[in-house]
């Protein structure tokens, strides 16, 4: 089958369904492939629900009117009784656009929200958008970390080898951070089906309040997976499918409080750097 | 610029393109005029047609707004900022290319996507004085949100697109609707739909890949 006409590529880069033929061409040709990439970042780029057709109307405070006549100098003005009967009072809209749910973080979570589609939501009043403070204390406290504690205990636990399910591919011992007394191993283990798991063997007291849960990092710290909860002794996490342990190559564990928010603490415990 | 996304009302002609007559002088005390005639008269300067749009529209842009930022200062501002623009603009309003709300909705999401942008600028000088205020060595200047650039400069091209081909890819895009619908609904033939959204997309490609903020970031 030749290649995809450039519509069939325009269309597939909408979405939207290609003919039997055209389709499987294009999921095996990469040149097709590449070229639906390269139309659809426009898609992508302006497709969000803010900027859809208009779906609920709203009738703006009668004040505004005060700023747009002082701003144009026009001298006519709308009567505030008709712009108020022209939005029905709130309630569930009919046709409003399906909004795409942000997935939850089966692949690496950017410490700062990068330039992905679905656009970030904004809080309502709030013109400055600074840093989370639980970040931003977490990025301090994983340089500091990075900077004394990587390097003395990487590569200080010899590679097993065949474990009993799979092969070690790599290893990393993990050490206290400040204040802290955790210690443990961490290994990544390749099973025959080709999935990865993480294997955390942690030595810590339950902490006084929260739980422990297990990351991977980036080096810099600038991006982070959460991997789940970890207790006291051995415990293995399924790694997300096509992660690249050379790119997020830190185990961290952190303590969380029990407060719902899905983000890192800052507050880690024992880190240690994978190595192969 | 569009006449595709609004419901047919009034003397509105049905076809994409179409060119509609001359407006005629609406006599004193006649009734109200119709959303064309607002659009002719706003296009003339007519002082009154802001109002009628206002009263008309100000709503449906106001929802709009209020979708992107909750209702607040943000989407008030948006609002006004959308009929400003909008008056002192009017001679790039085309009664001709299609009827005035439709044009209003295109204002409005420049002016989101401006708000957008702003916001962004804002984030990078607030994190730049946090990272300053610590004393910590920084990665050089933070980075532009390159969705949010992307988003502005998209949509300016998208202004530069004749009809029929804003309205189609206006539909695409905005109503979520596929070729075959739009074909439906624009009474163009299906291989002409496709053909402008293949030329759009390609356009908005190239001015992505030659001044999109991600590849320059
Ligand atoms: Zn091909």
């Amino acid at each position: 089958m030749p290649h995809c006409t450039p519509e069939d590529l325009g269309l597939a880069a909408l979405r939207e369904p290609l003919g039997p033929d055209a389709a499987e061409h294009l999921a095996g040709c990469a040149s097709c492939t590449d070229e639906v990439g390269r139309l659809r970042r426009a898609v992508d780029v302006l497709t969000v629900p803010e900027l859809a057709e208009p779906t609920a109307p709203v009738a703006p405070p009668p004040a505004l009117w005060a700023g747009i006549a002082a701003a144009t100098g026009v001298s006519s003005a709308p009567r505030p009784q008709v712009v108020a009967a022209s939005a029905p009072p709130a309630g569930p809209v009919p046709d409003a656009p399906p909004v795409p749910l942000a997935p939850l973080p089966a692949e690496p979570v950017p410490l700062r929200p990068a330039a992905a589609r679905p656009l970030p939501p904004e809080p309502p009043v709030a013109p400055v958008v600074p840093l989370r403070p639980r970040r931003s204390r977490l990025l301090l406290a994983a340089a500091a970390a990075l900077v004394v504690g990587l390097g003395v205990g990487a590569g200080a636990v010899a590679l097993s080898g065949r474990e009993d399910e799979g092969v070690a591919v790599a290893a990393a011992q993990l050490d206290p951070l400040a204040g802290s007394d955790a210690t443990g191993t961490a290994s990544v283990v390749e099973r025959e089906d080709g999935t990865r798991v993480l294997r955390v063997e942690l030595a810590a007291d339950a902490p006084a309040e929260g739980y422990y849960e297990a990351w991977l990092l980036t080096e810099s710290v600038s991006g982070l997976v959460p991997l789940g909860v970890v207790r006291a002794g051995t415990e293995e996490f399924e790694l997300p499918p096509g992660i690249d342990i050379g790119e997020y190559p830190v185990v961290d564990v952190s303590v969380e409080p029990l407060d719902g928010d899905p983000a890192h603490s800052g507050e880690s415990v024992a880190r240690g750097l994978l190595e192969s | 610029m569009t006449g595709l996304l609004e419901p047919r009302t009034g003397r509105w002609s049905p076809r994409v393109g179409d060119v509609t007559t001359q407006a005629e002088p609406v006599p004193p005390g006649a009734a109200e005029p119709d959303d064309d005639e607002v659009g002719r008269r706003f296009a003339a300067g007519d002082e009154q047609a802001l109002a009628w749009a206002y009263e008309r529209w100000a709503a449906r842009v106001h929802g709009m707004a209020v979708r992107a930022f909750g209702p607040g200062p943000d989407a008030e501002d948006v609002t006004q900022q959308t009929f400003v623009s909008a008056w002192t603009g009017r001679a790039g309003y085309r009664p001709d290319q299609g009827p005035l709300p439709a044009w209003l909705t295109g204002v409005c999401r420049h002016k989101i996507a401006d708000t957008w942008a702003k916001r962004d600028r804002q984030r990078r000088a607030a994190e730049a004085a946090i990272i300053e205020a610590q004393a910590r060595p920084t990665g050089g200047p933070q980075p532009v949100d390159a969705a949010v650039a992307d988003r502005v400069l998209l949509l300016g091209e998208l202004d530069r697109l004749g009809q029929p081909q804003r309205g189609i890819i206006e539909l695409a895009f905005f109503a979520d609707l596929t070729h075959a619908q739009i074909s439906e609904r624009t009474g163009l033939p299906l291989g002409t739909v496709k053909s402008h959204i293949r030329r759009t997309l390609e356009r908005l490609r190239d001015r992505l890949e030659v001044d999109g903020a991600a590849l320059h970031a």
